[in-house]
């Protein structure tokens, strides 16, 4: 009954293999068929040919489609390039710039931009491009890269920032904000614009924008500025000895020693496995809409210990948050409290609905 | 210690080149003869999932109509992409959902449940109804177009892996994950369909000018990349279609841009416009981030396309060889790919990379996708050091871990194609492990 596991299959390969083979000897010859009558496709230089394309013209599909207006070209068209183009006008101050971060950026990139929560570090770093951390044990120190000491552009701080921060709700700062954390963000840095230092009082504008020099604005290669198009980048890519060429060794070609993880990583979700069984019974969970909506409208931050804001499911926390009543944190949720903004800044939400969300996050909590 | 391995190990492929299926298959038919058929296990008892009969079989089992959209079976659950804090930048938004590609069961196509995600702002639902794409810049005819008037256009169907230029970048330093989920699994390939950017922009017309195209997504993140005129007229697509069905929100429903062999995130997702310009607009994700640094201090800049790479994905940490007896044959299988070309050699090392045999490809092989590898080898129970090394059609070969450093140093974060190795243990335990230094 239990024929060889290894045989059967041999057996059935070299039997599919010599069909293979006899008609690739034929291939020139004439179209060989199976017991089927179906064509046996010969195979060239160890290959089927794929993919068979439409050669027809494919001319006049635009038809399908309309011209944008100038309008809906302006509503999308936010881009803003190193050379200005795209970068609107507006001004903002330090000083409010350094409200607007404490508010709203401070809980992630960390006071001063300083980082330490896991999310990107805005500033620091300046003097360490070259660091390489081959060995932390013998004192090595990485690079930091931060918009003082890496990022080449302004512009591309405008750009992101406007477009895609605060992280939650993208999309909301005006012009003026926007130039206000740029100078916020450029003082932390430590950047001059034309010799002069960003004090509390310097208000950035347009014009003063296009004066920015960024430290490491000449810290990047192949070029590709001056109309050159791609041709510096495909120059670099056609070489491997710019980033690791191989080679085709066959014998006694050995290169390092056998080096063992020191520190296993695996801290992994779900945890690993490879088992084949039925997952454990969840019950019938009702998902209630108070906590639908905490998942797409708080957990970003409710969620993360590394925030600040008390994470759902944590007793204690949320038993100092209760302390002085609902009616407290009823109010804190709908005016804002601490680093959260009013209703965390999702002003679409009534006060009915905000309510629901906090009694599912208490509830959650006990 | 690589002669011994030498000696202790038929190579079912050695004894003829391999370049023939004749020989190979001689060769094969030859160590199986001088090994001899293993002998079949006796049984002590009667096995009980055959003489009792099987509960399945003795009732009825699903409607056919009891799913509308097809489920896998409930005991494939561990099946799954899988995420650490580690590689998220602060939250599960900013992150990487890891492919299990040591579980895709065969062949080039990831399942769309298992795709690799890697988000920036979260996963957007886009309303398909009030999806619009516009093209403008320096085009002769800018365009608007809706989600069913770009279906419109003739699509054409490709076999493309994406990866993410962080795959494996944890190991700059040395390994660290005794996984192959966490150490090469952000990357996943599929069918896609959509239409060539080069028939769309037939009738636009592109304007000599255009160096440039900026593609950037509509989601949280307003994921924006530069991408070359070249590139673009190239093989750049609009798909909508993945493995047959609409594209998975979680790879940018409705709509993505398809570069294919460039780094993921240049396949941006959400697709809301193409901008055609005479200048790079040098965006965040291409200063800030997806740059390498050097060890002069100075950083390489649009690096476009994922190196040719290769990894053993049987056995592999989360499937090794702990079921085998000494003398088993054994089939060593992986995926080679490269966003350059196409996978000409896959060479396999027993002994940590000292001496190589080239194993086969099987199946598709294909541009610019994922290509299977094997090698059937009999294991005689000692400890080997598996290692695999790809070659693509434009010559380049993997480097090994040295050859790696020395060009990049260890800081560059992403573009890590060295060479991979598992050392397998005499209990068939497998582990990850670096060859350097």
């Amino acid at each position: 009954m239990y024929m060889s596991e290894v045989r059967k299959p041999l057996l059935r390969t070299m039997v599919a293999l010599s069909v293979i083979v006899g008609s690739a000897m034929a291939a020139d010859m004439k179209i060989e068929k199976n017991v089927d009558g179906a064509v046996i496709y010969p195979t060239k230089d160890g290959h089927y040919q794929a993919y068979s394309v439409n050669t027809q013209s494919k001319k006049g599909f635009s038809s399908y489609g309309r011209t944008p207006t100038a309008a809906e070209i302006k509503a999308w068209n936010k881009d803003v390039m190193p050379d200005g183009t795209g970068l609107p006008e507006g001004k903002g101050s330090v000083e409010r710039g350094d409200e607007l971060f404490a508010d709203q950026c401070a809980m992630c990139h960390g006071d001063f931009g300083m980082g330490g929560k896991g999310y990107p570090t805005l500033s620091g770093g300046q003097g360490t491009l070259k660091n390489q951390l081959v060995d932390a044990a013998k004192g090595d120190e990485p690079p930091v890269r931060t918009i003082g000491s890496y990022w080449p552009y302004a512009s591309t701080l405008f750009w992101y920032i406007q477009s895609a921060m605060p992280f939650p709700h993208p999309k909301s700062l005006s012009n003026d904000d926007t130039y206000a954390l740029v100078a916020y963000l450029l003082s932390v840095n430590e950047i001059e614009i034309d010799g002069q230092e960003l004090d509390d009082d310097y208000v950035l504008d347009r014009a003063k924008f296009l004066k920015i020099k960024m430290p490491n604005r000449d810290g990047f290669y192949p070029n590709v500025d001056g109309g050159v198009g791609a041709k510096e980048v495909a120059k670099f890519l056609k070489n491997p000895e710019n980033y690791g060429k191989g080679t085709r060794c066959m014998k006694g070609c050995k290169d390092g020693k056998v080096t063992p993880i020191k520190f296993e990583l695996k801290d992994f979700k779900p945890a690993m496995s490879t088992t084949r069984d039925l997952p454990k019974e969840e019950g019938s969970k009702t998902v209630s809409k108070g906590q639908k909506l905490y998942e797409a409208k708080c957990s970003a931050c409710h969620a993360n210990a590394a925030i600040g804001a008390p994470v759902v499911g944590d007793k204690e926390a949320w038993a100092k948050v209760t302390a002085k009543g609902m009616d407290v944190v009823y109010k804190h949720a709908l005016s804002g409290f601490n680093a959260m903004p009013p209703k965390g800044g999702n002003m679409d939400l009534s006060d009915a609905t905000v309510k629901e969300i906090v009694d599912y996050m208490v509830g959650a909590s006990k | 210690m690589s002669k011994t391995i030498e000696k202790s190990v038929t190579l079912a492929s050695n004894s003829v080149s391999t370049d023939s299926r004749r020989g190979f298959l001689k060769g094969m038919f030859m160590s199986v003869a001088a090994a001899g058929v293993v002998a079949p296990v006796a049984l002590k008892a009667d096995d009980a999932a055959i003489t009792e009969e099987a509960e399945w079989g003795v009732k009825l089992g699903f409607p056919v109509d009891k799913y509308g959209y097809g489920q896998r079976s409930p005991y494939e659950h561990n099946v799954v992409r899988r995420v650490t804090d580690l590689l998220s930048s602060g939250d599960m938004y900013a992150s990487v959902a890891m492919c299990p590609i040591h579980e895709l069961e065969g062949g080039i196509i990831t399942p769309n449940g298992l795709f690799f995600n890697r988000s920036h702002g979260g996963t957007a639902i886009i309303d398909p109804n009030k999806y619009r794409l516009m093209i403008h810049g320096l085009i002769e005819k800018p365009i608007v177009l809706t989600l069913a008037q770009l279906k419109r256009y003739p699509s054409e169907s490709r076999i493309h892996f994406i990866e993410c230029p962080a795959n494996g970048s944890a190991e700059w330093r040395g390994p660290q994950f005794n996984s192959i989920q966490f150490t090469k699994g952000m990357m996943s390939s599929a069918e896609w369909t959509g239409v060539k950017l080069s028939v769309l922009l037939e009738d636009l017309g592109v304007k000599p000018e255009a160096k440039w195209v900026l593609a950037e997504g509509s989601d949280n993140s307003e994921m924006g990349r530069t991408i070359p005129i070249e590139k673009i007229m190239d093989d750049a697509m609009l798909v909508w279609g993945q493995n047959g069905e609409a594209l998975r929100p979680d790879q940018g429903y409705p709509v993505r841009l398809l570069v294919p062999g460039w780094e993921g995130n240049l396949n941006v997702k959400w697709l809301k416009r193409l901008e055609f310009g005479d200048k790079p607009w040098h965006a965040k994700e291409e200063t800030s981030k997806y740059t390498m640094l050097q060890p002069s201090g100075k950083a390489i800049r649009f690096f476009w396309p994922m190196e040719v790479n290769s990894i053993i994905t049987s056995p592999c940490p989360e499937k090794p060889w702990t079921d085998l007896k000494k003398g088993d044959v054994v089939e060593i299988e992986g995926l080679a790919w490269s966003g350059q070309g196409t996978i000409q050699h896959v060479d396999v090392s027993l002994d940590g990379g000292d001496n190589w045999t080239e194993a086969s490809l099987k199946g598709l092989v294909l541009p610019k996708s994922w290509t299977r590898f094997s090698m059937i080898i009999k294991w005689d129970g000692k400890p080997l050091v598996l290692q695999s090394r790809a070659t693509d059609d434009t010559g380049n070969t993997q480097p090994t871990i040295n050859q790696e450093i020395a060009a990049v140093g260890v800081e560059s974060v992403y573009h890590r194609n060295a060479i991979c190795s598992w050392e397998v243990k005499a209990n068939g335990e497998v582990n990850n492990v670096h060859v350097r230094g």
